[in-house]
C-alpha cells in the first residue's frame, strides 16, 4: 500500500498527512507537484493520492484556484484515470478546495466545477474543533464511523451549491460529514458548531463512487488522544478520531 | 478589447458582511480587479478570466454585463478603487501573473498587471471616504473615490490605469562624497542622507556626527574619498539595529557595557556552574540554540518590529513574522520553523488620539487601525506559511499611541549532527560562491535598518515599509530545509534581513575574511535601482548561501525546479576585503576590522530618575462580583480567544497543550507542541512583560518578567533544568541618562534573577528609541514615549507528555495557592481599574519562589498535582474565577484564611511566584509532607456546582460561572 502525498507552491501539511497514513501502516512518498508533472506515470506505483492542506498560491484568486488551474493544465487526465481505478484521493482543507475546483469531486455530470468554496460567513479564519457526523456510509473512507472531533482551520470553508446541484448530491448520497452541535444535532449553520456557515452544515463531499472524499476538517491533526482539547481528562485511548479516516484507507486495500 | 479583468462573488462575501455592519450600509458590494498594461483580445480575456476566477460561485464583469450585473444589487453612486502604489509588493497581481505562464504557455507578451480592489456604495461620499480610511492605508496604497458613472465610463473605454514603477533611465557612474565639510553640513548627511546631484536628499542614515568623522579619517588615512556605498554601508552596518551600541556601550563604570556584564553575563556564568550540554549555540547566530535530546537541537528567536508597524501596520507585522521565521532558517545550517509566538503592546483600539507626524497634516493611524492591521499580518504571514503560532498575548496602554510594539518569535528545530557534522556550526570558506535565492530587490524597505534606530519623526520614510510574500518564502524554506541542507551542498547560510546584501554577505564574510560581490547581477523586481539601493534594500523573502563552486550548478537546479529563483552574485576571499563592484567599477572596498569594528563606541551615563507616582482616583464602592467582572472584561484580563481562533495553532499536527484551555476555552499562559512524532517530549513556551511596572522600579519590573516567564513553564509541566530564556529590551529616549539608569537597573535584574533561576539567556534583540515626536490636533507639538518594556520569552522542555498540566480542577479537588501574598497592588490590573490603594509594587524574592517551583515541580511529577494555573494580572481573584470559567464547575473559596491583609489585597494583589493549584483530597497529605514548611494556603474547594463563592465569616458572596465568562469573552471595544 503506497500513498503519493503532493506538496508544492504553498501546501504545507505533508508531513502530517503522510505520518498519519504511515501509522497506518502505509509506506508513502511526499512528491513536488513539478516532479509529478515531469513524471505523471509514478502515480502508477500508488493506491492512494492525497492532496494535503495549506496555501497553494496564498489562496490568491480563491483558495484552490490556482493550484487545481496548474492541474488542470498538467495533470487533470491521470487524475481522473486515477479516480476511475479501485484507488482512493483524499484532499484535506487545501487539498478539499483543489478537489472541488477541479471538479473532481461531487462530479455529478459534468467536467467543470459545480461546486465552489467561499469565504466563511463570519469572514474571518476559525481554526478550531468540530463535531462532524458522517452522513455517508458507503465511502470507504468513512465507512463505520458514527461521529468525529476534528479541527478545522481556513479562510474559505463554506460549500457554495446551486439548489439543483445540492439536490443531486442529496439523492446520489455524496455529503460525506456534516457538522453538528453540542447536542449531537446537525448545526443548522448556527456557529461555532458549524464554523463557517455551510449550507445544510456540510463539511465534506464525495463523488459517486465516494473514493473520493473532499474534507474540510483536518483528520491528520486529531491522529493521537493528546492532540484533541483537554485530552487530559480522557487519557484512555491512544488515538484521535482522525485516525479512523486513515485506518478505513487501510482496510480498504487490506 | 479590455485591460481590465473585473471579478465579484455573486453572493455576500465575509468581507463584504462585516463592512456592511461596520458601517451600517447594506449596499457595499467589493470587486476584485486586475488592471492590465496592455489590452486583451477577446479571446486571451476569456481564457485568463476563467483561470482566475469562479465560474459557479462568481461572475466576471464584461462591457456589456457590467451595468446589468451590477444594477440587479442596487443603485451605486460611489466608487472605491484601492491599488498598490507603484513598487510596493502585490502578491495576488504575481500569482496571477504565474498561472497565465504556466497555464498559457504560448506567445504572451510581457505585460504587468496589478491588484485592485474596488467597492461600490450607494450612500453619501462622507460613507465612501470613511470606508476608504478603514480599508486602505495612504503610505502603501492609492485611494481614489469617484462616482458610480465615472467608472461605467472607465469600464467602457479602458480607462482602468495601473501604475508602474518609473524611474529615471539613469546610467550609473561612481559617486564620491566628500566630507572635508563642516561639522554642520557633516551631520546633515547623517541625519537627512546624502546629497542627490539634484540637492534632494536619500534618507536618513542615522550617523551622529563622530561616526561620519570617524569615517572622514578612514578615508583620510587610505587617501581617497568615500563612495556613496561605503557611507551607506557602513550606516547600515554600524547601525544601533545591527551593532546594539547602547548595550555594548560603557556606561557609567561598567566598562564592558551592559550586554557583556549583565546579559551573556549571566549565561557565562550559568554555563560555568551547569557543566551540561543544555546550551549548544548562544548569541552568535540568527537565534539561540538548545538541547531538545540527543539527536535534536532547538532554537528561539524574537524580533520587534514596531516602527514599521506604526505606518504600515499589516506590512509591518506580516515582514515581523515571515522575517523572524527566516532567523530560524538561518540558524546553524537551517533549522525548521514548527512555532510561532507574538506580542503586542498597543494603544487602546478604541480611542482616538489624532496625532500628527507634522503641524496638522501626516496623521498617525487610528489606534484601531493599527491593531487590526497588526493581528492580521500576523494570521496570513503565520498561516500562509504552514507554521504553527499557537503561543501569545497582548497588552493596552495609551503610552502605545505613538508606537505600538510587536514582537514576533519563532522556534525552530533541527538535527544535531548532518552528516557528521555538528549542524549549528557553518563557515564560509574562502572561494564559496555567494548565492542569492528566493525574491528579487526592488526599493522596499531602503534604510530599515538606520531607521528604526531613529525616534518616528517627520522624515520617517515611506520606502521603509516593505509586505512579505510568505508563498515564495515558503517555496525557497522548503527547499533548503527538505532538499539542500541535508545534501550538505552548502557551507554556510543566513537570512537576508536589516540592512539587506549589505549586511548579511557583511556577516557570512567574518566567516571566510572578505567578499567580491557584483551588484549588477543581483536580480531586480524593475530597472533602475541604484548600487547602493541593491546593496542595502530589505526586500523580503532572502536568503544568502555560501555554497562551494562545485555544488552551485546543482543547487540552482534545485532552487529552479521548485519555482525558486537563485543567482550567482559573487564569491567569499580569504582577504580581510569588503569589495563591491558594479559593471566591474569597484564601488566599494572597505576593511573587514573598520567595517565591523570601526565605529565609535559610546560612553554613556545615566542618572536616578524621578519617580512618577501613580495618580490617586478613589475607589468606587463596588462589591466584590462587581469588580471581578470589572477586572475580567478589562483589555488586559479579557480572553484574546479571537486572536488565538485566527492564528492556526493546530498546523503541523504538534499542538498538545493549546492556547484555549478546558471546556470553557480560557486563553492560557503558557502552550506547548510535541515536535517530533517518534520522542514524547514537548516544547513549552511562554513571555512575560510588565510595561506596567517599569516607572515605579525597573529592576523589579524585570524580575517579574523573568519570574512570571519561567513560572508559566513550570506549571506546564517543563523541566526546571531545561529553560531558556529571551530577552527583548524595548526603551524610549535612550539617549537620557534617567532612561539608561532604568535601563541599567532592569538588566542588572536580568542577571540576578536568571543565575539565580539557572536560565541562560540565548538570544535577544534591543529597540532604543520607540518615541514619537510630533503633534496634536491642536498642533501643540507633543513627544510620547513608551514605557520601557523587556519582553521575556521562555523555552522549555517537557520530559513526559504526563507532565503536562490543565487548568480545570475537577469536582470535590481541594484548592492551594502555591507562594505568598502580600500587599502589592502599586500598578496592578485593580489599582488601575477599581481604584488607588496604597500599596507596594511586586518583588520577587527569588530564594522564596524557587523553593515554591522546585517543590510543585516535585508534586506534579508524582501526580499530585490534578490543575494548575500561574497567578498574574488580576491575581487570586482572575486566577480563581479563570480556573471556574475553564473547568466550568463551581469554586469556593474561604477568605477567612487571607491572614494580615484586606480581602481586596488578597484577592487582586500581584505578588509574583505564585501558582493556584487543585488536587484530589486524598493527595493532600502525601503534599503536605514534601511541601512542609513552605507557603501555601489551603483556600478553597470545587464543588460542581455552577457558581463561585467567596465565604467572609458569615457572608457567602456568589457569582455565576456563566456570568462571568461573559465579561471575560467580551469583544474588546474597537477591534
Amino acid at each position: 500500500m503506497n500513498v503519493l502525498v503532493l506538496s508544492g507552491y504553498g501546501i504545507n501539511c505533508e508531513n502530517e498527512t503522510l505520518h498519519a497514513f504511515e501509522v497506518v501502516g502505509f509506506k508513502g512518498k511526499i512528491v513536488h507537484i513539478n516532479d509529478l508533472i515531469q513524471n505523471p506515470k509514478q502515480l502508477n506505483n500508488y493506491q492512494v493520492f492525497a492532496i494535503p492542506g495549506g496555501f497553494s498560491y496564498g489562496d490568491d484568486t480563491g483558495s484552490g484556484n490556482a493550484m487545481a488551474k496548474k492541474i488542470l493544465t498538467n495533470l487533470y487526465d491521470h487524475l481522473i484515470e486515477f479516480s476511475l481505478k479501485d484507488k482512493l484521493i483524499i484532499g484535506i482543507c487545501n487539498g478539499c478546495q483543489i478537489l472541488i475546483n477541479l471538479g473532481l469531486v461531487p462530479s455529478l455530470n459534468k467536467k467543470d466545477p459545480e461546486v465552489a468554496m467561499i469565504e466563511n460567513k463570519s469572514g474571518s479564519y476559525e481554526c478550531r474543533w468540530v463535531d462532524l457526523k458522517v452522513n455517508n456510509n458507503k465511502s470507504p473512507w468513512l465507512k463505520n464511523i458514527n461521529i468525529l472531533n476534528l479541527p478545522v482551520a481556513h479562510q474559505e470553508g463554506q460549500f457554495m451549491i446551486p439548489i439543483n446541484i445540492l439536490k443531486s448530491i442529496k439523492a446520489n448520497n455524496l455529503i460525506g460529514l456534516q457538522y453538528i452541535n453540542n447536542h449531537k444535532k446537525l448545526a443548522k449553520g448556527q456557529f461555532p458548531f458549524n464554523p463557517n456557515g455551510s449550507r445544510d452544515d456540510i463539511a465534506a463531499l464525495t463523488n459517486q463512487n465516494g473514493n473520493v472524499l473532499a474534507m474540510m476538517p483536518h483528520p491528520e491533526r486529531a491522529l493521537y488522544h493528546y492532540n484533541v482539547p483537554n485530552w487530559q481528562n480522557n487519557t484512555s485511548k491512544k488515538f484521535g478520531d482522525g485516525y479512523k479516516i486513515f485506518m478505513n484507507a487501510k482496510k480498504f486495500f487490506a | 478589447m479590455t485591460n481590465t479583468i473585473q471579478i465579484l462573488s455573486i453572493e455576500k462575501t465575509g468581507k463584504e458582511s462585516s463592512l456592511q455592519k461596520e458601517h451600517n450600509n447594506k449596499s457595499i458590494k467589493i470587486i476584485d480587479g486586475y488592471f492590465f498594461s496592455r489590452n486583451l483580445d477577446d479571446q486571451k480575456f476569456t481564457k485568463i478570466s476563467k483561470l482566475i476566477s469562479n465560474d459557479v460561485s462568481q461572475t466576471i464583469l464584461t462591457k456589456k454585463n457590467v451595468n446589468k450585473v451590477l444594477s440587479s444589487y442596487c443603485n451605486f453612486n460611489w466608487v472605491v478603487e484601492i491599488k498598490f502604489l507603484p513598487g510596493v509588493t502585490d502578491n495576488i497581481a504575481t500569482t496571477v501573473k504565474e498561472i497565465i505562464k504556466d497555464n498559457l504557455k504560448s506567445s504572451f507578451k510581457s505585460f504587468e498587471l496589478g491588484s485592485t480592489k474596488i467597492i461600490l456604495i450607494k450612500g453619501k461620499k462622507e460613507d465612501i471616504t470613511k470606508i476608504s480610511k478603514n480599508e486602505a492605508n495612504p503610505l502603501i496604497q492609492t485611494i481614489k473615490i469617484y462616482p458610480f458613472k465615472q467608472y461605467l465610463n472607465n469600464f467602457k473605454k479602458n480607462q482602468f490605469k495601473i501604475e508602474k514603477v518609473k524611474l529615471p533611465k539613469k546610467k550609473y557612474s561612481k559617486k564620491e562624497i566628500n566630507l572635508d565639510i563642516s561639522d554642520y553640513n557633516l551631520s546633515l548627511i547623517g541625519k537627512l542622507g546624502i546629497e542627490e546631484n539634484d540637492k534632494s536628499r536619500r534618507g536618513t542614515l542615522g550617523l551622529d556626527l563622530e561616526s561620519l568623522k570617524t569615517i572622514r579619517n578612514y578615508f583620510s588615512t587610505i587617501k581617497r574619498k568615500p563612495t556613496d556605498v561605503e557611507i551607506e554601508t557602513l550606516a547600515q552596518t554600524w547601525s544601533e539595529h545591527c551593532k546594539h551600541k547602547i548595550f555594548s556601550a560603557k556606561i557609567d563604570d561598567i566598562q564592558e557595557g551592559i550586554f557583556k556584564k549583565y546579559i551573556k553575563g549571566a549565561t557565562d556564568k550559568i554555563i560555568q556552574l551547569r557543566k551540561d550540554n543544555f546550551c549548544v549555540s548562544l548569541f552568535t547566530d540568527n537565534a539561540g540554540g538548545i538541547e531538545f535530546n540527543k539527536d535534536w537541537i532547538i532554537c528561539h528567536k524574537v524580533e520587534t518590529h514596531n516602527t514599521p508597524s506604526a505606518l504600515d501596520p499589516f506590512g509591518g507585522a506580516i515582514t515581523g513574522i515571515v522575517g523572524v521565521n527566516r532567523d530560524c532558517l538561518g540558524f546553524g545550517k537551517g533549522a525548521k520553523p514548527i512555532a510561532n509566538t507574538y506580542a503586542y503592546y498597543l494603544a487602546d483600539p478604541n480611542k482616538k488620539y489624532q496625532l500628527y507626524r507634522q503641524k496638522n497634516k501626516n496623521p498617525m493611524l487610528p489606534a484601531n487601525f493599527i491593531a487590526k492591521g497588526i493581528i492580521s499580518g500576523v494570521r496570513v504571514g503565520g498561516n500562509c506559511s504552514g507554521i504553527p503560532t499557537p503561543q501569545g498575548n497582548v497588552y493596552f496602554d495609551d503610552r502605545f499611541a505613538g508606537k505600538p510594539l510587536v514582537f514576533c518569535g519563532t522556534v525552530g528545530i533541527i538535527p544535531k549532527k548532518i552528516r557528521g557534522k555538528l549542524s549549528h556550526k557553518k563557515k564560509a570558506n574562502p572561494g564559496d560562491i555567494i548565492l542569492m535565492a528566493g525574491g528579487r530587490v526592488g526599493k522596499d524597505g531602503i534604510h530599515g535598518a538606520t531607521f528604526s534606530s531613529e525616534e518616528l519623526d517627520p522624515n520617517s520614510p515611506v520606502s521603509a515599509v516593505q509586505i512579505g510574500d510568505p508563498i515564495t518564502q515558503k517555496k525557497m524554506s522548503d527547499v533548503i530545509i527538505r532538499e539542500l541542507r541535508d545534501e550538505n551542498l552548502y557551507s554556510s547560510i543566513t537570512d537576508n534581513g536589516a540592512g539587506g546584501l549589505s549586511s548579511s554577505i557583511g556577516e557570512m564574510a567574518k566567516e571566510s575574511g572578505g567578499f567580491i560581490v557584483n551588484l549588477e547581477k543581483v536580480p531586480l523586481k524593475y530597472n533602475g535601482l541604484y548600487p547602493w539601493e541593491i546593496w542595502v534594500s530589505e526586500s523580503q523573502e532572502r536568503m544568502t548561501l555560501a555554497v562551494p563552486p562545485e555544488n552551485v550548478k546543482k543547487v540552482i537546479n534545485i532552487f529552479n525546479a521548485r519555482g525558486v529563483e537563485a543567482t550567482i552574485i559573487g564569491k567569499f576571499i580569504k582577504k580581510e576585503k569588503a569589495i563591491v563592484k558594479y559593471n566591474k567599477t569597484e564601488i566599494l572596498n572597505l576593511d573587514m576590522e573598520f567595517l565591523h569594528e570601526g565605529y565609535p563606541k559610546l560612553n554613556l551615563k545615566t542618572s536616578f530618575p524621578k519617580i512618577k507616582k501613580e495618580k490617586k482616583k478613589i475607589i468606587k464602592k463596588r462589591s466584590l462580583i462587581d469588580k471581578l467582572h470589572k477586572l475580567l472584561s478589562s483589555p488586559n484580563i479579557v480572553s484574546k480567544e479571537f486572536i488565538a481562533t485566527q492564528y492556526d495553532h493546530e498546523v503541523q499536527a504538534t499542538s498538545i497543550i493549546k492556547p484555549l484551555q478546558g471546556e470553557g476555552r480560557v486563553f492560557g499562559n503558557a502552550t506547548a507542541i510535541k515536535p517530533l512524532f517518534d520522542d514524547e517530549k514537548s516544547i513549552a513556551l511562554s513571555q512575560a512583560a510588565y510595561p506596567q511596572y517599569a516607572e515605579t522600579n525597573p529592576y523589579d519590573m524585570s524580575g517579574c518578567s523573568i519570574d512570571t516567564a519561567y513560572k508559566n513553564l513550570i506549571v506546564s509541566g517543563a523541566n526546571s533544568k531545561k529553560i531558556a530564556i529571551l530577552d527583548n529590551f524595548c526603551w524610549c529616549s535612550s539617549d537620557e541618562p534617567d532612561r539608561l539608569y532604568q535601563l541599567k537597573e532592569a538588566a542588572k535584574a536580568c542577571y540576578d534573577y536568571a543565575v539565580a533561576y539557572q536560565t541562560p539567556f540565548i538570544s535577544g534583540k534591543d529597540s532604543m528609541f520607540n518615541d514619537f515626536k510630533g503633534f496634536d490636533k491642536t498642533g501643540k507639538s507633543v513627544k510620547i514615549s513608551i514605557p520601557p518594556t523587556l519582553l521575556i520569552s521562555s523555552i522549555g522542555v517537557v520530559d513526559k507528555i504526563s507532565h503536562l498540566t490543565k487548568i480545570t480542577p475537577d469536582d470535590g479537588d481541594i484548592l492551594l495557592v502555591l507562594g505568598n501574598t502580600r500587599n502589592e497592588l502599586q500598578d496592578s490590573v485593580y489599582s488601575k481599574i477599581i481604584g488607588y490603594e496604597k500599596s507596594k509594587n511586586p518583588v520577587v524574592n527569588s530564594k522564596d519562589a524557587l523553593r515554591t517551583y522546585r517543590i510543585f515541580e516535585k508534586a506534579n511529577k508524582l501526580g499530585i498535582i490534578n490543575s494548575a494555573i500561574g497567578i498574574d494580572l488580576g491575581g487570586i481573584g482572575i486566577a480563581v474565577t479563570k480556573m471556574a470559567i475553564a473547568t466550568k464547575k463551581g469554586l469556593t473559596i474561604d477568605l477567612k484564611l487571607k491572614n494580615k491583609i484586606s480581602v481586596d489585597q488578597f484577592l487582586f494583589s500581584e505578588s509574583q511566584s505564585r501558582i493556584l493549584v487543585s488536587m484530589k483530597k486524598n493527595k493532600l497529605a502525601n503534599f503536605k509532607k514534601i511541601f512542609k514548611g513552605s507557603h501555601y494556603t489551603i483556600i478553597g474547594k470545587c464543588t460542581g456546582s455552577d457558581v463561585v463563592e467567596f465565604k467572609d465569616n458569615k457572608k457567602i458572596i456568589r457569582g455565576k460561572i456563566s456570568d462571568f465568562a461573559k465579561s471575560y469573552k467580551q469583544n474588546i471595544k474597537g477591534l
